[in-house]
């Protein structure tokens, strides 16, 4: 019985192997359909492991090769200085610009540690290492996990407001969800008139604010923040400016369009909050009131 | 290609297409370099080989981005077995054919994508996916493809005449 079907296998080993492939896949996806699967997570992050050395080695060298280049600009410009004045000058303009940029990170950095305490978390700041490796999603890579105290549903922040949430944890990487990201949805406020809804991305650069009651006040400028429901994200991170209401005839709801506070396109330190000790942890937390992700 | 000139391709594909990748956009999506990969190391393959590389190819891809596994692991097996049993035509071709026939590839894996992810996690919105994601990517991802073909039938012929 076996030798036969195995006769069989290989006589039609092409279509075998594609099938098998094919079937992996789809099991694969059956089991992160309704819930997640322990397994599959696993393995997503031990195939996360086996690149993510190299994509942080990467990150580092080009860092460091930056560096070294604005260095030796730096140095070609002394060695000019000391022929032509003109030169002086050009090299320290180059000298300026290499601080001007040490200035704005230190900048960046000041402000994270600046951000105002939120009860239960200290931010730790975290550098972006790569992207979303499709066009169908917006996640992005950073460079701490969970050897960093870093777990699922961690609020990830930018000193202008919300970025979004870690969703996967190796242990010297983490994936955050972006708010934007099309299965990202955040319980959220409008500030002036304190109006609920639930922010949700839509794939492009904006938010959709969805489920506002037809008669509710929102306009165009207001402010929106997180509204705390769901126990994800805390109370009051800014999430983004209304820059459009849509009012569709016999919709129940009324929606608006949200411009986010924080730049996603340019986002180079952030800052995760990690719970204190002793406090639930993002993954304990209860996921509802509007805060999920897949 | 060997397994060995694969899995290193693979790697560089990983870290390319979440550094490098994002400088050469259309209209802010990238070109899908994973895809041009599982179909470049398909031909002249066999096709239960690529249909094994291409499944590499999209696990990888899955773990380096906010997919499902095995979304775009599907995908890419489908691909590179079809790419492997169309290797030599699209080798051989003209750079306008090559183009027509890595759009029309890259258009379909687009298209087994989003079936795939309506089948399992609901439908996206259809019209904001085409628009922002897939136009764009199938366009980009063709035009680089084609572009990597030429460059690779042109070191071949700089090869031949060296040697």
């Amino acid at each position: 019985m076996t030798a036969a079907l195995l006769r069989l296998v290989s006589r039609h080993r092409r279509g075998a192997v594609l099938a098998s492939a094919l079937l992996v896949a789809f099991l694969t996806l059956t089991l992160q359909a309704r819930q997640d699967s322990v397994p599959v997570s696993f393995a997503k992050r031990a195939l996360l492991m086996t690149v993510a050395p190299f994509i942080k080695a990467t990150a580092w060298v080009g860092g460091g090769v930056r560096g070294v280049w604005r260095e030796y600009v730096d140095l070609r410009g002394v060695q000019a200085e000391n022929r032509q004045l003109r030169s002086q000058l050009g090299a320290l303009q180059q000298r300026l610009e290499a601080l001007q940029e040490m200035a704005q990170e230190n900048r960046r950095l000041q402000s994270m540690l600046e951000m105002p305490e939120l009860p239960g978390a200290r931010p730790v700041v975290v550098r972006v290492i790569g992207k979303d490796a499709t066009n169908w999603f917006r996640t992005i890579l950073i460079d701490r996990g969970s050897a960093d105290g870093l777990e699922r549903n961690i609020p990830v922040v930018a000193p202008l407001g919300l970025v979004g949430r870690v969703v996967e944890v190796a242990p010297i990487v983490a994936r955050v969800q972006l708010i934007t990201d099309p299965v990202s949805s955040v319980g959220a406020l409008v500030q002036r008139t304190r109006v609920t809804g639930i922010a949700a991305g839509d794939g492009g650069a904006a938010l959709r604010l969805r489920y506002l009651p037809l008669m509710s006040d929102v306009a165009v400028g207001d402010r929106v923040v997180t509204s705390g429901m769901g126990g994800v994200f805390p109370k009051g991170i800014p999430l983004g400016t209304v820059v459009a209401v849509e009012r569709r005839s016999g919709a129940l709801f009324q929606e608006a369009v949200l411009e986010p506070t924080a730049d996603l396109s340019k986002l180079e330190e952030i800052a995760a909050l990690v719970p204190h000790p002793g406090r639930a942890s993002g993954a304990e937390r209860h996921e509802g009131g509007g805060d999920r992700a897949r | 290609m060997k397994p060995s000139a694969f899995l290193l391709a693979l790697v560089g594909v990983c870290v390319l297409q979440g550094a490098a990748g994002t400088r050469l956009t259309l209209a802010g999506v990238q070109p899908d370099l994973f895809l041009i990969l599982a179909v470049g190391a398909s031909l002249g393959v066999a096709p239960e080989a690529a249909a094994l590389m291409g499944f590499l190819a999209g696990l990888y891809q899955d773990a380096l981005s906010g997919a499902p596994l095995g979304l775009r692991a599907f995908t890419l097996t489908l691909m590179a077995f079809g790419a492997a049993r169309v290797g030599r035509e699209l080798e051989a071709g003209r750079p306008a054919a090559q183009f027509a026939v890595l759009l029309g590839g890259a258009a379909l894996a687009g298209v087994i994508t989003l079936a795939t992810l309506s089948f399992f996690f609901g439908p996206p919105p259809l019209l904001a996916t085409l628009l922002r994601v897939m136009v764009p990517e199938t366009l980009l991802t063709a035009a680089l493809g084609t572009a990597l073909l030429g460059a690779a039938r042109l070191w071949r012929t700089v090869r031949k005449a060296a040697a």
